[in-house]
Parts: C-alpha cells; structure tokens; sequence
C-alpha cells in the first residue's frame, strides 16, 4: 500500500495531476499549443493509438478509418475547424480524378483537370494570398482595401501539393485511382506527413495501402534512429539557436557586432535546415513504424557543389514535384534552350512564394533561379576540373550563396535584410573579439559547431553509428530514446541566454 | 520472416522510452545550458551597478509604502489631487514643466528642453525619437537635440545617420570612475588625441520628422590647456577653419547659424581637449536630448560633476530631466531592490544639485519575460524592481510613469513579442520600432493627460499669480523641494 502511494506521489509529481480539465485540454484545439511531434502529448497519443493500431493490423478497412479518424484528430488539433477544408478537397478530388479516370474523352478530361486546379489552387490562394494581394493592389494602385481576416489552415501548402500529384498523374494515365473515398482520405491525411512534408506522391503511397502491413527489423532500427536524429536536430539545435541567437539578431541587426551578424545568418542556416530535416526525419520514422515508407526529403544540402545540386539535396519532395509538376508542365527542356532557363526562372520564382506570401520569398526563389540559369548556362562551356579542391571551393561557395538568399527568407522585411548584408560586410577579423562573441554565446556557438559537424559527417561513418545502433538490445535502444526526450525536455526549459551587449 | 514482431517491439520501445525518461527527468539535471555570468571588459555591464550589489546587493527592505496616500502642497496654487501609491502618477512634481509648456503654447515664448537618460531600452534613439515628435508636433520645435561624438549604436540610430572615424578616445560614465576631464552631460568624453590621422564625426539628417535638417549645429567641449585645437568642415564648397577656445568648463562652437542637410567636422591638433559632442535644435518649442546607455542602471549619473553640469545648464537650459532604467538591474537573482532604491534616490539628489529647478520623471522597468518550466512569464524580478522604482520617485518627489502597467502588466510582453503586429523582440525585453512607439506614446499620454488637469487646475486657481518664472518656483529652496 505504501509502495502504491510512493508511486502516485512520484506520478503526481512527475506527470502532474491529471484531472478533468488536463484531459480536455489534451483533445481540444488549441491555437497556441499544436500538437508537434517533439511533444510529450504526442508521446502519449501515439502510444493509445499505436496499440490498437498494431491489433488491427491485418484488418483493411478498419485499420484504414481508424487512421484517418486519428489523422483527421491531429490536424484539428493544429488548424481547429479547417479539418472540414481538407475533407471537402479531397472530397472533390476524389470525385474530379474518379470522372478523369473513367471519361473517354479528352477535352472533358481536359475540362476536370482545370476544375481541379482551379479549386485547389484557387482555395490556396483565398487562404494564403488574399492579404498579400490586396496589400500590392493598395502599394500600387493607392487603393484602400482593408485586410481580410483570415486564418492560414496548416499545412494548406503541403496537402494541396499532394492532392494535385494524385490528380495529375491520374490525368496523366500513371495512376489508378484509389478504390474507394476513405483509402484517398488515407492517403491525403496522413498524420505523419500532414502537416509539414515530405509531400508524398500518389504514386508512391497508394499501392502501399494494399499492401500487407510489414515492419523488417532494418525499417525498425531506421525508423528508430531518424527520430533520434529528427527530436536532436529540431527540438534541441534549432529550437535552441533560434530563439537564444538568431531571432535577436534578426530582430534587430544594427544592435550587433558585424561578426554576430555573420553568425546570425550561419546560425539561420543551420537552423532552418535541423528544423525542417529534423522534422522530416521524425515523420519518416512515424511512417516506418507504421508500416508505411515516405521519401528522403534531405541529403545533407550543405555539402552540395553548385546551387543544382544544392536542390537535389534540399526538401527533395517539393523540388522534385516542382519539377515534374510544374518545370514539366511548362514544357521543361524540351522547348529549346531559352524556354528552359525560362521555365527553370518561373519555377523558382514560383517555389518562392510557395513558401510564403511576400515578396522576399519571391526574391529568395529569383535568386535560386537566377543560379540555376547561370549554372546551366555556363556549364555548357566551362568545365572545372573533378579534384577535392575544386570542390571544396565550390561547396564553400554554394553555402554561402545559400546562406546570402537565406537572408531574404529570415528578415522581416527588405531593409532588415539588406542591413544584415550591409553589417556582415563591414567584417574585419579580430580573433580577441571573435572569442569574446563567442564564449559569450558559447551554448549556442556549441550546438551550431554540432550542427555543422553532423552535416559533414561521411556516409560510411553514419552507416557504422546506424548499424552500432542497431546491435543494441531492445531495451537499451529504449532507454537511449528516453534519454533524448530528457535532453529535449532540458533544453526546452533551458534558462534564455540573457541579453548581451558588447563593446570593443 | 514474422514482421509483426517489429510492431510489438516499436510498442515496447515506446512504453519503456517514456518510463526511462521519467527517471531520467528524476534523477538528471532540470536544466541543459545553464548560463554562468560572463566575465569580460567587453561586455557592456555598468561597473557602478557591480559595486553598488557587492556592497549592499543583499538588503531587505519592508515595502512600507504599500497603500500610503500622497499629499501634495501646493505650488503656486497649483495643487494635483491625492493620489495612492497604488496609482502614483506624482503630476505635482511636474507643475515648474507644464508651466514652461503652457507658456510656450498659448504665448509661444521660450523653449522646453527635456534630458532623456535610459539604457539599451532607448538605444538607437528608439522611444525617445518618438517621444520628441509626439512633443515637437504639439509645441513645436526641429532637431533631434544632442547627440555624442561616437555611439555604439550610432548604426541604429534612424533618427539621424550618424558615423565617426575609429581613432577617437572614449571614456563613458558606465566604465571609468574618474576621467581625465569631467564627463558631459551624455555621460561621455571624447578626445581626438590621434595625431597621425584626423579624427572626423559626420552627422546627416534623414526624412525623420522635425528632423530632416541639422539646425543650427553646435559643437560642445570642456576646458583645456591645449589652445591649438581647430575644427574644419565644409560649407558649400569652401572649407572653413575655426579655432577652438577650450577656456571656460563648457565651451560651444556654433558651426552654422542656419540649417543643414549634413556635415562632417574634422579635428586637427585638438588632443587632450574634452569633447562632448553636438547640439542640434532651432532654439524654438521642444527639444529632447537621447542620453541613452546599454547596460546602464541609472547609477553612473551619480558621478557627474556638479559645476560642469550647472555650465551645462546655463547653456541647455532644462526643464525636465527623464530617467528609464531598470532592465539591467533585473538579471541578479535578487527580487530585493532596498539598494537600488537608496542609491537612485542619491542620483536623483545629486541631479537636482548639478540642474537646479529641473522636473524629473522617472519611467519604470517595463515588462520582461524569463522562461519558467518551459513558460515564458513575467520575470519575478519586474514588480519588485517596478515598485522600489516607485518608492525612490516618490520619496524624491519625482514624477513617475509605470511603463509596466501601460503596458498591459503581467504577460504583456509576452503579447508584445508573440502577437501580431509584433511589438518586441524575441529577447522578451527591448521593443522594436512599432513597440518603442507604442511605449512613447503611452508616455506622452500620461504626461499630457497631467498637462491637461494642470491647465484646468490653473484655470480655476484662486488668487492671481504672477507669471511663474521657473527660478522662482522650483529652486532648491522651494517648499516643495524642501521637505
């Protein structure tokens, strides 16, 4: 009986009371708490929900509801009523793809395939882009539009890209339509990926949905040591950097010294790439636990030689649907040689706002398209040689090409922007100031130098960490996990870095 | 091959990974990355303030004010309602101010001048640029007032581009307890002791409002045996060449009587001689000098020297002395503020020897957020630091603005940083230029609101008073200031 109180007290300290209230807060939407994958409320929603998921395995159709009802429950927990919006879009793509499928003739195909992209991108641009618009029509035209108010349903960007893969390649002839309603709900809400990428393609999820439901032990230790990787990179480097360095400098560029400015934009690099690829990671473990594979989205971008490859490595899913959607669509390569640095410019332009209804993320996508026509155009006469020098100029080059376009997508605004570059380039060095800067900061210098290092580190070296992984026993690996949701947890309550000022 | 086996094992793996965390989170520190206090002379902390803790930092004082009403006597038959501690605003103490205001808006005589002391909160003119237009666009008046020789925020500044050769010697009231020559009244001496190259300042006015020309720019500097120091600038395409006369404790130099776009002074031969740095103002309505300081608590001010501070004001001519500080005081674990307190009150005194007559204002700490179990809340230091602030203004009879409570209290920066539009940085502690407005205008507000009560207490007044001249009124000998 004592143990039993000893255990409650420990609970009750530990967990904290949980009363009705707390278990209400735990299924209700609320706008300022998403429910993110690094969150102890995941944690435990995923345990209820993998049990029964896992008993149900061999079943079809009620292993296939009860997801998407779990799915449909996880976006609402982010985005509140809006799950009606993704519902209602696939609902109508569902119905759109079913006519193109079964209509024999082209020009009504013709005519459903523009419907659909009419609806899906019209809804994303009411959503995302009606302020944006009415804003420049204000700038240019001295009009006096009010703003509307309207909410961004999460993850829009993300699931109207996978619902207009689906009815692409059904129009297209290289996908048969999912056989029922509730499979394509499936395949569109899909928890893991459903908020932040990867963008599936249709063609590679759906048949998997037919498939009996399997986990090897390779896709176990993968899945297992992506979410490791995933929670470290976003919830303790990037979290961390972000909110203790990189957002101050970036609020305010002109209090800093020229190098912190520097490290600022370094510090953003590293950031945006352990949030995103890091988040990616934890949603392809999920997947794999479940019994489903999602695509690579991030090959360490970083290490890329030229902006080209730089896009090969970076968010892969949207790139490659950029290009076989859009780049395509326009006619590729296959309209000669100035079509193609057109089409190549218009893409990224358009990859640009994609991100974000501003025009800085317009200028971030010219940039990368500027670099992409200048690589391809300069390609067909120049050859460098193939040496580990060479490329080690061109890495250095490309990152910090990166890092210059990455201004533009950090900074609030263009002037923000442009003394970020103004401060960076009064840069003279002085290694006593360097390292007073950086002891100063030297939490966040550390997790950066960690997030550079991990970037860098060989194929071969992963593959042996991956494999010794692997080797463990089943309860070490779960202990190891355990041990990094402390790290987490630790880091989350971490003291701010108090404000520093420095003088030389 | 049994693939289920990896579903049960992934099940496993998920109970026993939240168990070992919850020991983990028993057995293991609560907290990574915990900060130590940084030890190096580049970073700006205000060494008064250090001393002040080391000595007394551990004080305990009683909040005895909690619910006490303030009286006020009246001066010159002017005399503001009771007030609680609660709600202490001490407009009272503002009457020799809105005096000068009051003149300057009916008869449009004279000029008001207000000294704007503050720390990194007001740094790059931020609060008080818009302060000083809220102000000129009421009363009137053009320029941004004075302005140092060299700023660690000169970059920015917005109010004006403001940029400096990197040979100038620099001591700051924040760092250096005994100068070589006393220290202006922006805390700072500058020399241009360089003798192999020149040293150069180059001020420009920008679109800013009331502020796009330099008016009547004039340079300010101490005493010196050195008689050969000149200065050169350009005025259209001649060069002109002015000696400087470093003779009294504080010597101006007027370098145009008329406006100017922009002008960039050289100084040649002009070591060991003290500068402080440039006035621009039209000598008519409002004009706000931006003394501000990153890292400073507000204490250094008491080491300015009396009889230099008196020359510079027989020059200046203040009416209003603002002191914002707090945000460096708050980072020292302590939540007693029974020494800042005493101290501050000193700095007051002191400032009211060395400007004799002036008004003083005193601006609260505003809200700041410190992360708690992983929650950003208003740090536990703010309302403690908030009420000694209030105590010292009251027991130094000084005006007081709680920017805290403006503010929106409790959690507001919270809302300042986290709601849109954006009004403060994501360091949970300074404003950026939408929130820095927002502040001066809650400032303004306060402050006018009492001019207003004070143009319809003047009205009604009893006896006829004659015209009050701000000598004597608010000298030290003053009933008011005697108590």
């Amino acid at each position: 009986m004592k143990a039993l109180f000893s255990i409650q007290n420990w609970f009750l300290e530990h967990v904290g009371n949980i009363d009705i209230e707390t278990i209400q807060k735990w299924f209700l939407y609320d706008p300022k708490h998403p429910l993110l994958f690094n969150s102890a409320l995941f944690l435990g929603l995923f345990l209820f929900f993998y049990v029964i998921y896992i008993l149900s395995r061999k079943t079809h159709y009620f292993r296939i509801t009860y997801v998407v009802a779990f799915s449909i429950f996880f976006y609402y927990k982010s985005s509140g009523v809006y799950f009606w919006l993704l519902i209602f879009s696939s609902m109508v793509d569902y119905v759109l793809s079913r006519l193109i499928y079964e209509e024999p003739k082209q020009w009504y195909r013709k005519f459903y395939m523009i419907l659909s992209l009419l609806i899906n991108l019209g809804m994303l641009a009411y959503f995302k882009y009606t302020n944006f618009f009415i804003d420049n029509y204000n700038n240019f035209f001295s009009g006096n539009l009010k703003f509307e108010d309207i909410v961004l349903p999460v993850g829009i960007s993300f699931y109207t890209f996978q619902i207009l893969s689906y009815t692409v390649d059904v129009y297209r002839g290289d996908l048969k339509p999912t056989k029922n309603f509730i499979d394509f709900l499936f395949f569109v809400s899909f928890f893991p990926q459903l908020v932040a990428g990867p963008i599936v393609r249709a063609s590679d999820f759906i048949p998997q949905i037919y498939e009996k439901l399997k986990l090897t032990k390779e896709e176990f230790n993968r899945a297992l040591f992506l979410i490791i990787g995933g929670l470290l990179k976003k919830a303790v480097i990037s979290d961390y950097i972000s909110s203790n360095f990189v957002d101050r400098v970036f609020d305010a560029p002109n209090s800093y010294t020229a190098f912190e400015n520097l490290m600022a934009s370094y510090g953003y690099a590293i950031q945006i790439y352990c949030d995103f690829s890091g988040y990616s990671d934890i949603a392809i473990g999920l997947a794999l636990l479940m019994g489903f594979w999602l695509p690579d989205n991030f090959r360490t971008p970083y290490q890329s030689a030229s902006i080209t490859e730089f896009w090969r490595r970076w968010h892969i899913s949207l790139s490659s649907w950029l290009r076989d959607y859009l780049y395509i669509s326009m006619g590729g390569n296959r309209k000669g040689k100035l079509r193609t640095y057109f089409n190549l410019f218009m893409t990224m332009l358009l990859g640009g706002l994609w991100h974000g209804a501003s025009w800085k993320f317009v200028v971030w996508g010219i940039l990368h398209g500027l670099a992409l026509v200048f690589e391809k155009f300069f390609g067909q006469f120049i050859k460098l040689p193939k040496n580990a020098f060479v490329r080690t100029i061109q890495v250095v080059l490309t990152f910090h090409f990166v890092v210059f376009c990455w201004l533009f997508f950090r900074a609030k605004d263009f002037t923000t922007a442009f003394q970020m570059a103004h401060n960076i380039s009064q840069l003279t060095f002085d290694f006593n100031q360097w390292m007073t800067i950086i002891l100063g900061y030297k939490h966040v210098f550390l997790l950066i130098a960690i997030g550079v290092v991990w970037h860098f580190i060989p194929m071969k070296t992963l593959a042996v960490m991956q494999n010794t992984f692997s080797k463990l026993p089943l309860v070490a690996k779960a202990i190891l996990l355990g041990l990094i949701y402390w790290v987490v947890y630790a880091t989350a309550s971490a003291d701010t870095q108090p404000f520093i000022y420095f003088q030389f | 091959m049994n693939t289920s086996k990896y579903f049960f094992q992934t099940l496993i793996v998920v109970i026993v990974s939240g168990f070992s965390f919850l020991i983990f989170k028993t057995i293991l520190p609560k907290k990574l990355f915990t900060e130590d206090k940084l030890d190096s002379k580049n970073v700006v902390v205000d060494s008064l303030l250090l001393e002040a803790l080391a000595e007394d930092g551990g004080t305990v004082v009683e909040d005895s004010m909690r619910g006490t009403v303030i009286d006020y006597v009246a001066v010159n038959g002017i005399e503001f309602p009771k007030e609680t501690f609660e709600t202490y605003t001490g407009n009272q103490y503002l009457v020799g101010f809105f005096e000068k205001l009051f003149q300057l808006e009916t008869k449009k005589q004279g000029n008001v001048r207000i000294a704007y002391f503050g720390d990194s909160m007001t740094d790059g003119d931020l609060i008080v640029k818009d302060f000083r237009t809220y102000f000129q666009e009421k009363f009137g008046g053009q320029g941004v007032g004075f302005v140092n020789i060299t700023s660690e925020s000169a970059a920015s500044r917005s109010s004006l581009t403001h940029e400096f050769s990197g040979n100038w010697k620099t001591q700051s009231y924040l760092k250096v307890k005994h100068p070589s020559n006393p220290f202006g009244v922006n805390g700072h001496v500058f020399y241009a002791n360089d003798t192999a190259s020149v040293a150069w300042v180059k001020y420009k006015a920008n679109t800013t409002r009331f502020a796009s020309e330099l008016p009547r720019p004039t340079l300010f500097y101490g005493s010196s045996s050195n008689k050969e120091g000149k200065v050169f600038y350009i005025s259209g395409t001649d060069t002109i060449v002015k000696k400087l006369n470093p003779n009294k404790l504080v010597n101006t130099l007027t370098l145009s009587e008329g406006n100017l776009k922009s002008i960039r002074v050289n100084f040649k031969n002009a070591d060991s001689i003290p500068i402080y740095g440039f006035n621009f103002d039209d000598g008519k309505g409002v004009h706000v000098d931006n003394f501000s300081n990153r890292g400073n608590s507000g204490l250094p001010i008491g080491s300015f020297d009396v009889a230099t501070m008196r020359a510079f004001h027989s020059k200046l001519d203040y009416d209003l002395i603002v002191l914002q500080y707090g945000a460096n005081v708050l980072n020292y674990g302590s939540l007693h503020y029974g020494w800042y307190e005493k101290r501050m009150e000193k700095v007051v005194a002191h400032l009211r020897a060395c400007f004799p007559g002036v008004s003083i204002l005193i601006i609260s700490v505003a809200d700041k957020s410190t992360k708690y179990d992983m929650e950003m809340k208003t740090d536990s230091a703010v309302v403690p630091l908030n009420r000694a602030q209030k105590r010292y203004a009251i027991k130094s009879e000084s005006s007081f603005v709680n920017l805290y409570t403006l503010m929106g209290g409790d959690g507001s920066m919270i809302k300042w940083v986290e709601q849109e539009p954006v009004r403060a940085n994501k360091d949970y502690t300074h404003f950026n230029h939408r929130g820095a407005k927002e502040a001066a205008n809650l400032i303004f507000t306060q402050l006018n609101k009492g001019y207003e009560t004070y143009k319809e207490l003047r009205k009604k007044r009893k006896k006829a008073v004659v015209p009050v001249k701000k000598d004597t009124v608010l000298t030290p000998k003053d009933t008011v200031y005697e108590k």
